[in-house]
């Protein structure tokens, strides 16, 4: 039977198009129940004994939610609890127009065979479908849609009530109008709520109820009412017209009042600009890493970035507190600081992910409300409704913003609860490899094939070794040194043959490219490549043949390449060392085997390459690396010691630059549009303010204008009797430096690497761990005609695209290991108590010193202003910059001693406290060590 | 046009038969042969009738599209004429035989119903200078048998009648641009109001009498024609006369008296066969073009 269906529709010239559609009734439409022996049907999804445990539905029957219920309560229908559900045509349209990822979740329970959920095409089916009426609305002619439907299904089952014990259909509407039609019909109608509330065996799923409407309005009753978000149809105009500033989210770590607005400038001005936002009202419910549109404030409300560390401090807190601490921004700032303010007036694109965190239970003991705050602290609090607080209460949930999953992830302050955590706070992709990936690694036993022979250098005569940290199985390059017949000497850096194992394209490549790098984490490694590939086959582990690419030079005595060749090879590696018997073997005189030979000429080349590499430029800076000792049963760290650095360490890297450097030369020459290269951008001037204030208040002069200029003047940099200075000052200077990123060469003009002085640079080196060196292989292979070439790989949009993930996922992998390592340090501090150390003023803030321990390599902030004392006299200068607390004034660099303690008064956010002892300052520093512990005291006066 | 050769003999016997009042098929002189009625025939388009008189069957599809206002009217809106002389209808139309008809049709129909008194074109305006709508009326000639400008006319009455308009409000931001907004409700429309519409009634001069309605034959035995086209108070909006022949005034006089007379008649019956059809809504028994 034919109908059509007619609408019209505005196109996108501003007409008006009438469409008219076919639309075909059918009378072969099967029901899907197991009991209905009328519909022909081959297989049933629905079950005869459907039966959910309801205290309402005491019968089996089969759900019909409508498309409100399927929208606003997914994570209901989801539960394996719920089966046996019918979802009408009607209502999976909707969805799909309304919300694409309910609609995908939906689609993937339906998959579900388990589920029983059955699609119904009622609006194919002769008797089911209805045409719009006059006066009626589409919302109003679905809602009857599924009420006729309902209705057909429960006549339809009743024909077969004899062999069945009354097999009854529920339609499941928030909707009171629809509900009422419904009754009136005569269907079986409940509220979503008070249908799962009736699921007796399963009082858990009530949490997972979303709000209804009605219960919405409460609590935006409260108080801090935030201006409304604009819609997006204005922000687009205003965007145009450039009364808005479209830009990325971004909370400040510090202060919870304060974020930043990254805006990309337009045409060929392609430089940020950043927005400041200060302020609750002007926040306006932005989260982190949203997509927001701002409004530029007048320049007359402009403020400086306040330098106050300001931490939401979880517990709940009164709106007046919140107004004080915002009143604490406005400081009068100079005008020269002040900086382009807004606020945000709407949000384009939120960018919610679920988000690890705790609860705070409510002092009410009977409320059902709670606060949630995440681990991660540029989030704000989210507010929870659940009954099982007190189950809820000391574990690390999962909430979704915008469903509502509360999932358990474990008791918080264990040690894989917290690693699990920061690895989804850094949105680490760690989940193990899927059977679609590991599908594509090679059959074990693997073999060189007398084909790959073929098409390889054999170098496996070669007396190649290893030299990497011990423990470490991921080995990815090797190096040879020998002497050839005319008196130079030839220098091989073997590298994994990744790109061998990784083809582009299918799914192993996909995920690889995805996760972009290993990450390491303290005693863990989230590998990026299967662990066959990154532990064995690709490892160049000694003794074994593995395949290679490798890069080999012509080298005089004087370390000056003559010659550049690269191939892929087989080698064998001769030995494994670390780098502490790589330096014995060099040391030792009385060995004099080919594989020290080879390391003592690799290490005699290297000096001299470092040296004219420092000659030109690069520069060494300083950054302090903790490792711990693990305790080899729990894991715990038992000792933590910063890295040591041996000559050994120096050598690889230098040979390693050297590859890099040769290889990005080679994949530019080859490919100018699409080569993959790092650069490290100079920093802008203003960055190193504080590098050079802080050196003048020790009388050094430090020079800027160029990275030789700072390298040389860091060289010089010594204060007598202050050893550590330079090590401190170098510090500094690292974090005054920018961030080298990856990026594909067409699409920039500027390659110069800042910090290793090079004009050109790659990343060649770690094809395990890395991903942006499988690239670089893919290009240096098709450069020497060892493989061939794929589209993707010649697009340069394509490239950046990727890079840029690189990039995120370079960077999260810092950040990542950073948490690691001070939850690490965290743990360790927890078996030690209260410990006394000597440290240095790194930075200096308006209310706060920020101190550097170099035993232990960790930075700690000494408050001076707190919530229950009464606060210091305390006067900040921006210039020097230094802190003047009652009579003693902090520079950087000061000597401080500090008591070190775990502070768990919050054990969301366990932090390391540090106290001042030494200078002495009457009220402000601790006496000494062994008094109670001041977190304790602070938990008592509250 | 499509032309019968008509034999002398046979011309006598028409013109006879007209002076008598007794014309071949057995109307009289100002009788119309039968005519078949149906409108919303054309899914796709916003109103549309089909017509059968005698043998002529014509199709009228009227499609609503948003436009500009012409300048020298910008709170009104226009209709667009367009006549397609199918090669269905005669083998003189394949090609571009049919174009030049087609042209005079159009205009005259143009001339008959683009105005204010015929059709209220303010109603088809959105937003005075800047949106109105544009009516185009297409005219598909399916078969040719004499008298077509009646059988348009009727047509065009019919489909405009069936037209519906959807409802469209306008709404301004603060920045001064202005949103066209559509209701999302399909029965939601705007009907026209086709009171005024006028018909065309043509008056052929056979001998020393006149016929509507004529024949193809009786057309040939005709050297002159009058077309008036006559609202249902018998006013008349436009006349026109088509041939090679002359006429002398007292005959044009004569035509229009009959052509006012007839033309006042086909109203209103064709008005109540309107409405009767739109009552019955959808229970209706669509013919189509098979039945």
């Amino acid at each position: 039977m034919l109908k059509s269906k007619t609408f019209v529709k505005k196109t996108r010239s501003g007409g008006v198009m009438k469409v008219v559609r076919e639309h075909y009734l059918r009378d072969d439409i099967w029901c899907g129940s197991e009991v209905c022996t009328e519909c022909k049907q081959e297989s049933t999804v629905l079950q005869k004994d459907a039966c959910m445990e309801s205290s309402l539905c005491s019968y089996p029957h089969y759900l019909v939610p409508d498309t409100n219920v399927v929208l606003h309560q997914i994570d209901i229908l989801e539960d394996p609890v719920i089966c046996n559900v019918i979802i009408l045509q009607t209502v999976l349209q909707e969805v799909r127009h309304r919300s694409a990822p309910v609609y995908k979740r939906l689609k993937d329970v339906i998959h579900e065979k388990e589920k029983r959920f059955y699609t119904f095409t009622n609006e194919h089916h002769r008797d089911t479908f209805i045409e719009r009426e006059p006066g009626e609305s589409a919302n109003d002619r679905n809602d009857r849609a599924i009420r006729v439907a309902v209705k057909w299904y429960s006549q339809h089952l009743k024909t077969f009530e004899s062999d069945t014990d009354g097999l009854k259909v529920v339609l499941l509407t928030n909707d009171q109008g629809n509900k009422q039609k419904a009754q009136d019909n005569g269907l079986l109608v409940y509220k979503c709520e008070e249908y799962v509330k009736s699921l007796i065996a399963n009082p858990e799923l009530v949490d997972r109820l979303a709000l209804s409407s009605d219960d919405k309005n409460e609590i935006t009753s409260s108080k801090v009412l935030f201006p409304e978000h604009l819609p997006l149809s204005r922000i687009q105009t205003g965007i145009k017209s450039g009364s808005f500033l479209q830009g990325t989210f971004r909370a400040s770590r510090d202060n919870y009042l304060e974020a930043t607005v990254f805006v990309q400038g337009e045409g060929e001005d392609s430089t940020e600009v950043c927005v400041l936002i200060q302020g609750l009202q002007n926040l306006n419910r932005a989260v982190h890493q949203d997509v927001v549109a701002v409004q530029l404030l007048p320049r007359s409300e402009w403020v400086a970035p306040s330098s106050v560390v300001l931490q939401d401090e979880g517990t709940a807190k009164d709106d007046e507190d919140a107004e004080e601490e915002e009143g604490k921004l406005r400081t009068a700032a100079a005008e020269a600081a002040r900086k382009p303010t807004g606020k945000v007036v709407g949000i384009i694109k939120r960018n919610w992910r679920p988000f690890c965190g705790m609860l705070n239970v409510s002092q009410i003991k009977e409320s059902t409300r709670h606060l949630f705050t995440p681990a991660e602290r540029r989030i704000p609090r989210i507010r929870i409704e659940t009954r099982q607080a007190s189950t809820l209460s000391g574990q690390r949930i999962m909430v979704a913003i915008d469903g509502w999953n509360t999932n358990f992830l474990g008791g918080a302050g264990e040690k894989d609860t917290e690693e699990e955590v920061l690895l989804l706070e850094h949105d680490v992709p760690h989940q193990a490899f899927s059977q679609a990936v590991l599908s594509f690694l090679p059959k074990m036993p693997w073999a060189i094939t007398p084909e790959d022979m073929m098409k390889r250098e054999d170098l496996r005569p070669l007396t190649v070794c290893s030299v990497d940290p011990p423990g470490c199985t991921d080995i990815d390059d090797a190096l040879h040194c020998r002497e050839l017949e005319n008196g130079n000497l030839e220098v091989g850096v073997h590298i994994a043959d990744v790109s061998h194992f990784i083809r582009p394209g299918n799914a192993l490549d996909k995920e690889a490219a995805n996760r972009g790098t290993t990450v390491y984490l303290c005693g863990k490694r989230i590998d990026m490549v299967p662990e066959l590939l990154s532990s064995n086959l690709c490892s160049l582990r000694s003794n074994v043949d593995r395949l290679a690419f490798s890069c080999i030079w012509e080298i005089n005595h004087k370390a000056e390449i003559l010659k550049t060749r690269f191939t892929k090879s087989v080698i064998n590696s001769k030995a494994s060392l670390t780098y502490a018997e790589a330096q014995m073997r060099i040391d030792d005189t009385n060995k004099n085997d080919d594989i020290t030979k080879s390391l003592r000429g690799l290490n005699k080349l290297a000096k001299i390459l470092k040296r004219q590499r420092i000659e030109k430029g690069a520069l060494t800076l300083s950054s302090l690396e903790v490792r711990f000792h693990m305790d080899s049963e729990t894991h715990d760290p038992i000792d933590l010691q910063t890295k040591e650095l041996m000559e050994t360490n120096s050598m690889v890297e230098e040979f390693m630059l050297l590859a890099n450097i040769s290889v990005a030369q080679k994949i530019y020459d080859e490919f100018p549009e699409c080569a993959l290269l790092r650069k490290h951008p100079a920093p802008p001037p203003s960055n190193y303010d504080i590098l050079i204030k802080a050196a003048k208040s020790k009388e050094v002069e430090v020079h800027t204008d160029s990275a030789k200029a700072l390298a040389d003047s860091l060289d010089a940099a010594k204060v007598d009797g202050f050893p550590y200075f330079n090590t401190l000052l170098r510090i500094l200077a690292t974090r005054c430096m920018m961030q080298a990123v990856y990026f594909c060469s067409g699409m920039d003009s500027d390659f110069h690497h800042y910090g290793l002085a090079s004009p050109i640079y790659t990343h060649f080196t770690s094809p395990i761990r890395r991903y942006a060196d499988i690239i670089v292989h893919r290009l240096l292979a098709v450069a020497i005609g060892a493989d061939t070439t794929y589209p993707d790989l010649m697009d340069k949009h394509k490239q950046s695209a990727l890079c840029n993930n690189l990039n995120y996922r370079h960077k999260m992998s810092q950040y990542a290991q950073r948490a690691s390592v001070a939850f690490h340090t965290q743990l360790f501090f927890k078996s030690r108590g209260i410990l006394n150390e000597e440290g240095f003023v790194l930075f200096v803030r308006k209310n706060a010193i920020i101190v550097l321990i170099p035993k232990f390599g960790l930075e700690g902030t000494v408050f001076f202003d707190s919530k229950d004392k009464v606060s210091p006299n305390i006067v900040f200068e921006e210039e020097g910059p230094t802190l003047s607390v009652e009579q003693h004034k902090f520079h950087i660099f000061d000597k401080v001693k500090v008591t070190i303690s775990l502070d768990d008064s919050n054990i969301q956010h366990q932090k390391i406290r540090m106290a001042l002892i030494e200078p002495v300052i009457p009220g402000v520093s601790v006496p000494a060590p062994d008094t109670e512990r001041p977190a304790k005291k602070q938990k008592l006066d509250r | 046009m499509a032309t019968v050769q008509v034999s002398e003999a046979e011309k006598v016997y028409i013109l006879h038969g007209i002076r008598d009042d007794l014309r071949v098929d057995g109307r009289g002189c100002e009788d119309y042969r039968h005519m078949e009625i149906e409108t919303d025939v054309v899914s796709n388009t916003d109103g549309s009738a089909k017509v059968t008189l005698g043998h002529t069957a014509v199709l009228v599809g009227v499609k609503a599209e948003i436009g500009k206002p012409r300048p020298a009217v910008p709170a009104e809106g226009y209709l667009e004429f367009f006549v397609d002389c199918s090669a269905n209808a005669t083998p003189e139309f394949e090609g571009r035989g049919g174009e030049e008809l087609g042209t005079k049709l159009s205009n005259t129909l143009y001339k008959v119903f683009n105005n204010k008194r015929s059709i209220d074109l303010k109603s088809l305006c959105i937003c005075a200078g800047e949106h109105c709508w544009v009516l185009y009326v297409d005219v598909l000639l399916l078969q040719c048998d004499g008298n077509l400008y009646d059988a348009i006319s009727v047509a065009i009455k019919a489909a405009l009648f069936n037209t519906k308009i959807p409802k469209v409000h306008i709404s301004s931001d603060e920045e001064g641009g202005k949103e066209i907004e559509l209701s999302d409700d399909p029965y939601d429309c705007m009907r026209l109001n086709v009171e005024n519409v006028p018909c065309i009634v043509t008056l052929c001069k056979v001998g020393h009498r006149h016929v509507v309605d004529a024949t193809l034959q009786e057309k040939a035995c005709s050297v002159a024609s009058l077309i008036i086209s006559v609202t249902h108070k018998g006013t008349i909006t436009c006349m026109r006369k088509v041939g090679g022949g002359s006429l002398d005034p007292e005959s044009i006089f004569e035509m229009t008296e009959a052509g006012k007379r007839v033309g006042k008649a086909l109203h209103a019956p064709l008005i109540k066969l309107l409405e009767q059809e739109e009552s019955l809504g959808k229970k209706r028994q669509k013919v189509g073009f098979l039945g």
